[in-house]
């Protein structure tokens, strides 16, 4: 085992070794004595440790990311946008060292417990701290309750925006925006493909078998780091290839990167307050809705993909199919009642609804002309029920996603059929391989919770004094990390009061966290 | 070895089959009955049953027969409202029901008299087809005399809409002007949910446990009547019997007290029907608000929740003579731990915005309960009113999923499965956390099987999505979305109140709205599994 931050001698290492096969993982942090082996074995792991390792890490790391929109500032809006940036950068920086340095010897290992813990810290520091160059700019002039919202807005990849102005505001704003949105994309990857799995969260051990990656055997941590590595370059390929087809076809450099980060991302943070429906181009709307579908696939299949050098690993995947069904019948239900209703002509019904369909029930959130709140009320209660479905495990969307519901579907035939036959033994199958009763167990556990969720939070709003429609369109837009609300926060949601947003950043978090991770923290079991 | 097959010796007719004789007299025999698929509670020839020949005519014959009883008893029950046309309204109130009567016993007679000899059997899946078509046919049937009747004169669709709201004890009317509404149609609307609440008892415990739907087996080893190795054809009429006592027993103490307290002997018993069966309609248009009455409105409460618990604990309640069965039922606890729960954040919330103490904790109270239970018998105006904050309607509108509990009158998804889907997330919770802990879910002493908590969780997800697929359907047909949230809610859950622009009446739904409504009451009634199983080809098969 190489630990170099120990800076262990070589007999401390194979007393690591011994700790280890006794499944501990504290070491003193940097005494060279040899202590005994009875100590080791009743010394007990300290989780606040590991907490300020990773969190100090993360910061350190973090602050790094304030340099591309520093450089977008100098290169566009000049010194006083520079600024705030710089300012953030050193906080984090600074805190981040803080934080880190007095445990930089610490070695980590990560149980299953810890896991979920990390999860949460993680993205709640990160929301916090990400906060940072919003508040600290002078254009936008934002309040914590607002800059967190739109911080947690981007990380989750929801794209749901208070900002208003967009066209007029700095471009390293705009930039930052669509950047968290990249970021948030790539730790949504390594939560959804990674570490839920391994966690076994709402039935997702079913993906264990097939992340790419080294063996199920081996330890969290290094699995984690092997498989992100590996999505990570196919999600930047993407994000190029995203970025040269905007290009293409008319936006300028900077709303073609930035759209492609809101794209790939499934986040939706675009650079004009119109959204697409401000380039108003049939072409981009086709290649928004192409990507966004793109991005609704399992990640894992494009590796296969490319390991196989074929396409039909991603064909024959049957949840691929399931969920491009469901797409097909809902863009085609979307299309066609655009056109049956007169609100488009037929081309325009057809590439309008083709996007925005794909967008909302995507959980991109990118939308066009007039969406929602001009377009016959059908088609966004139809897509609103959509984005609950998201896309495929293991992509940047939200929503309960598509093999849960395949699942869920599947069960519920099964059922029927033991009605009329109850002796008969029917399995519940994905494509040849049966599902364990535990899965099953543990997406109906999901699917409960995150209705549960979604009616607590519409109650909640409406307590505040949201009426229903907004009420329930806001929950949906944010608990499914989709971005478009309804009724008042139809174009945003700055009409919001600030415990409805406080509450809605908290419901993005629950939607990207997948309702356990965050509801396990309250049970007194999981701190025993 | 003789080449005849005899009854019981499957293995010769393999034999016969192997040896490719062409026309084989005996075609493959039916499975033997068990205790548990017996079928109908008269007597029938149920130990042994010579091979038969198939034939198209059985179906038919069977059908037949069950249509020509079912007109007769509806038939029957059109004499109350004949006896209350004679004494409060006049003869042109009573030609509607006579007609409707003569129709209804007319071809009931030429259905079955035919076939009265005729030996029924059905089998498991019949079931299924006899449930479904009885409460579709009643509902045809009893819109009789709201088609043929003067005032109110109502269209094929209203009236439909109103008869399965009354059977289905929805509540929801698309009638108004019920103050000066001849009696005998307000006390036919009564009468409507009388029948239905039985009928729904009767269900839910006898009937639907034995065709094996959604895991209410777990009440088999509950419901009151002879033992389980007993054949069914005596339990369920056994079954029936018992509930229909206590069903009676509860109207008459309601109707007992509500005349105590004040109303007129016509207006206690109406008010009795609605209140026992949970339905909501009610002889006024202002609903139980009319009287403006608290004791009234706390009788009602008292009703309302005796006639939310499981009946079957009645039952039982009876046989050991004392309330601790039901008192210690876990489902029953769950409920009114819940419904307690709602109950006070309803009060509260009232008193937050301005009521008054007592004020608050009536109305919470009253309105509470009764949206919960899918009763939809409203006070003060509800919902519409300026007095209700806009949280109130909603957080009861959800409340309205909940129900109360199975074997009850209530609508929803019920409580037995939400504290089955509650445990059930609780130990995926747990099991995150220590993966290879041995947790079961338990409902009181009894672990339950996997096989019903499949049938919770699937009925779960139908449910959700046929809410989702309604408000859809309804959005589509023009209606705003709160109008459609609120009605569709209103509807499945069987509570009858609205919301939006149905708040006040659901005259206001276009055709096609309506049309959609009585179907989700429909399958909010029937618990959606049987439905959905004329759809399936396996099922034809």
């Amino acid at each position: 085992m190489q630990d170099p931050s120990t800076g262990a001698t070589q007999q401390e290492d194979s007393f690591h070794a011994e700790a280890e096969s006794l499944a501990l993982s504290e070491a003193p942090i940097s005494q060279p004595e040899v202590t005994t082996k009875i100590w080791r074995i009743e010394h007990r792991r300290s989780p606040l440790k590991t907490a300020l390792y990773m969190v100090g890490m993360l910061m350190i790391l973090f602050s790094t990311t304030m340099l591309p929109p520093m450089l977008v500032a100098w290169w566009y809006d000049g010194p006083s946008v520079v600024l705030p940036f710089a300012e953030a950068m050193g906080a984090m920086l600074g805190l981040g060292v803080l934080f880190w340095l007095p445990v930089c010897r610490y070695k980590i290992d990560l149980r299953n417990r810890d896991g979920f813990a990390v999860v949460v810290l993680f993205w709640v520091s990160l929301s916090v701290i990400g906060a940072l160059p919003f508040m600290l700019s002078a254009n936008p002039h934002m309040r914590l309750v607002d800059a967190v919202f739109e911080t947690i807005s981007g990380l989750t990849t929801t794209g749901a925006t208070v900002l208003s102005g967009l066209d007029t505001m700095p471009k390293a704003i705009v930039y930052y925006r669509a950047q968290l949105n990249f970021l948030g994309g790539m730790g949504i990857i390594v939560l959804a493909v990674a570490l839920l799995p391994m966690l076994g969260v709402g039935g997702m051990q079913l993906y264990k078998a097939e992340t790419p990656g080294p063996m199920k055997d081996e330890k969290l941590t290094p699995r984690i780091t092997e498989t992100a590595k590996n999505l990570w370059y196919i999600y930047v390929i993407l994000n190029v290839l995203c970025t040269l087809s905007f290009w293409a076809v008319g936006m300028n450099f900077f709303d073609a990167l930035c759209h492609s980060f809101a794209t790939l991302a499934l986040g939706g943070y675009s650079t004009h307050d119109a959204s697409i429906g401000f380039f108003n181009s049939p072409a981009i709307e086709l290649v928004a809705g192409f990507f966004s579908i793109v991005a609704a696939v399992n990640f894992a299949l494009f590796f296969l993909a490319w390991r196989a050098r074929s396409l039909k690993a991603i064909f024959r995947d049957a949840e691929f199919q399931f969920c491009m069904a469901v797409f097909g019948g809902i863009i085609l239900t979307t299309c066609l009642y655009l056109y049956w209703s007169g609100k488009f002509p037929v081309w325009e019904a057809f590439h309008r609804g083709f996007f925005q369909a794909a967008s909302v029930i995507t959980d991109n959130g990118l939308g066009t002309i007039g969406y929602p709140a001009d377009w016959p009320i059908f088609v966004p209660l139809l897509l609103l029920l959509g984005s609950f479905f998201g896309g495929c495990v293991g992509s940047t969307c939200g929503g309960i996603k598509a093999i849960r519901f395949l699942l869920l579907y599947k069960q519920s035939v099964r059922e029927a059929r033991l009605l009329i036959r109850p002796a008969a033994q029917i399995a519940v199958k994905v494509g040849d391989t049966p599902i364990p009763d535990r899965v099953m167990q543990a997406v109906w556990g999901f699917y409960y919770l995150y209705i549960f969720s979604y009616c607590f939070f519409s109650l909640a709003l409406t307590a505040t004094g949201v009426d229903l429609v907004t009420a329930f369109g806001s929950v949906a837009g944010c608990l499914n990390n989709m971005g478009i609300g309804l009724g008042e926060t139809a174009v945003g949601f700055a009409p919001l009061n600030d415990t409805a947003t406080w509450l809605l950043s908290l419901a993005m978090l629950i939607g990207r966290f997948e309702v356990f991770p965050l509801l396990l923290l309250f049970l007194p079991d999981f701190w025993k | 070895m003789s080449d005849q097959p005899t009854p019981g010796d499957t293995g010769k007719i393999f034999v016969l089959q192997e040896r490719g004789v062409q026309d084989d007299p005996w075609p493959e025999r039916e499975p033997p009955l068990d205790s548990d698929a017996a079928w109908p509670p008269f007597p029938t020839s149920q130990t042994h049953r010579p091979i038969r020949r198939w034939s198209v005519w059985k179906p038919v014959k069977t059908w037949l027969y069950m249509v020509g009883v079912l007109l007769m008893l509806f038939s029957a029950t059109l004499l109350p409202p004949i006896a209350v046309a004679w004494w409060y309204d006049g003869h042109g109130v009573m030609w509607p029901f006579i007609e409707a009567l003569g129709v209804a016993l007319g071809i009931g007679l030429l259905c079955w008299g035919p076939l009265h000899r005729f030996r029924v059997e059905l089998r498991n899946r019949d079931g299924f087809i006899l449930v479904v078509a009885f409460w579709f046919l009643s509902s045809l049937l009893a819109a009789l005399p709201f088609l043929l009747s003067e005032t109110p004169q109502m269209r094929f669709v209203d009236a439909v809409f109103e008869t399965v709201s009354g059977l289905t004890t929805t509540g929801a009317t698309v009638l108004s002007g019920l103050d000066t509404m001849p009696k005998a149609i307000l006390y036919y609307r009564a009468q409507l949910h009388f029948l239905g609440g039985i009928g729904i008892v009767v269900l839910a415990v006898a009937l639907l446990p034995m065709l094996g739907i959604d895991g209410m087996q777990l009440y088999r080893a509950s419901t009151p009547g002879p033992m389980k190795d007993e054949k069914l054809t005596p339990r369920i009429t056994e079954t029936a019997k018992n509930l229909w006592y206590i069903y009676v027993g509860l109207n008459l103490a309601c109707f007992l007290a509500y005349w105590a307290a004040g109303m007129s002997p016509f207006d206690a018993l109406c008010y009795s029907f609605t209140t026992i069966a949970l339905g909501g309609l009610a002889p006024h248009d202002a609903s139980i608000g009319h009287f403006q009455s608290p004791l009234f409105e706390w009788i009602t409460i008292f009703f309302m929740l005796v006639a939310i618990v499981n009946f079957a604990l009645y039952f039982l309640a009876w046989r050991a003579r004392s309330l601790n069965v039901v008192f210690r039922d876990a489902e029953f606890r769950f409920g009114m731990q819940v419904v307690a729960g709602i109950v006070a954040l309803a009060s509260l919330h009232l008193y937050w915005n301005g009521g008054s103490l007592w004020a608050s904790i009536h109305l919470g109270v009253f309105q509470g309960i009764s949206i919960i239970s899918g009763t939809g018998l409203v006070t003060a105006g509800y919902p519409t009113h300026d007095s209700w904050p806009a949280f109130i309607p909603l957080l009861l509108l959800l409340g309205s999923f909940f129900g109360g509990c199975v074997g009850s009158t209530c609508g929803g998804i019920k409580a037995i499965r939400f504290l089955l889907l509650y445990k059930q997330s609780v130990r995926e919770s747990r099991l995150l956390v220590r993966p290879a802990a041995q947790i079961a879910v338990k409902l009181g002493d009894h672990p339950i099987p996997d096989q019903v908590m499949r049938a919770v969780w699937g009925f779960y997800y139908l449910y959700v999505f046929c809410y989702c697929a309604f408000s859809l359907g309804l959005v589509a047909t023009g209606v705003d979305m709160v109008t459609a949230f609120g009605t569709v809610a209103a509807c499945l859950n069987n509570m009858g109140v609205g919301l939006g622009d149905t708040a006040a009446g659901f005259g206001v739904l276009n055709d096609a709205a309506t049309w959609m409504m009585s179907l989700a009451m429909l399958v909010g009634r029937l618990e959606i599994f049987p439905l959905l199983l004329l759809f399936l080809p396996d099922f034809w098969k």
